[in-house]
């Protein structure tokens, strides 16, 4: 797993959002890398820099995330507020944010699951904040 | 006396082989147990199985995220 760059705290809201994230990664251990998507399908934050698997992270995130649209429409609902995808290989765990943004974590199968997405529900308010912050900037 | 013994012994035997197994073959289909699960803003819930198309869509990006972690 990639390890996350929690170095750029500096007083932006890109910085507010590793911040954010770094918090959320000391808070609940079980959780090994964690991101913000905006609703536009950008990664704000995560633990990879500039370069292919960021690209790659993006594209998967965004396709996670229309799947998940797409079943709530299904359901005639308008969006899906949590999603938990269990595999062999670990969980996803994905939180819905304002704005259709949307705040994601990794975990070992052997993880805490309601714990980390308690905590995940707890870190939404300040991480919309920051989300917030950064379109008014 | 010691053939009643020896049909406790074979019961007891075969019984403690049946809970092993079962203990073994369920702690193996957790172990690679793969699902889906969308909560909605009104808490209603859908279970997707990974046994389901759609239910694969997700896992198999799920995987692929996971490797290279997010």
């Amino acid at each position: 797993m990639a390890e996350s760059d929690t170095t750029n705290t500096e007083a932006t809201p890109e910085g507010d959002l590793d911040r954010l994230l770094g918090d959320l990664r000391a808070l609940a251990g079980d959780i090994e890398s964690c991101a913000v998507l905006s609703g536009d399908g950008d990664l704000l934050s995560s633990s990879h820099g500039p370069g292919v698997e960021r690209d790659r992270v993006t594209a998967m995130l965004g396709a996670l995330a229309g799947l998940a649209r797409r079943a709530a429409r299904e359901e005639g609902r308008e969006r899906a507020a949590q999603l938990r995808i269990q595999t062999q290989a670990g969980n996803l765990l994905m939180v819905e944010l304002e704005g259709s943004a949307t705040l994601v974590a990794a975990t070992a199968p052997e993880a805490r699951v309601g714990l980390v997405l308690y905590d995940m529900r707890n870190a939404r308010r300040e991480i919309e904040k920051a989300i917030e912050g950064g379109r008014k900037s | 006396m010691k053939k009643l013994f020896r049909g406790f012994l074979l019961v007891g035997t075969l019984a403690g082989a049946v809970v092993i197994l079962k203990g073994y073959l369920g702690r193996s289909e957790t172990a690679g147990e793969e699902a889906v699960q969308i909560i909605f803003q009104d808490g209603s819930t859908r279970s997707l199985s990974s046994n389901t198309v759609e239910g694969q869509e997700f896992t198999d990006i799920a995987r692929k995220v996971l490797e290279i972690g997010v």
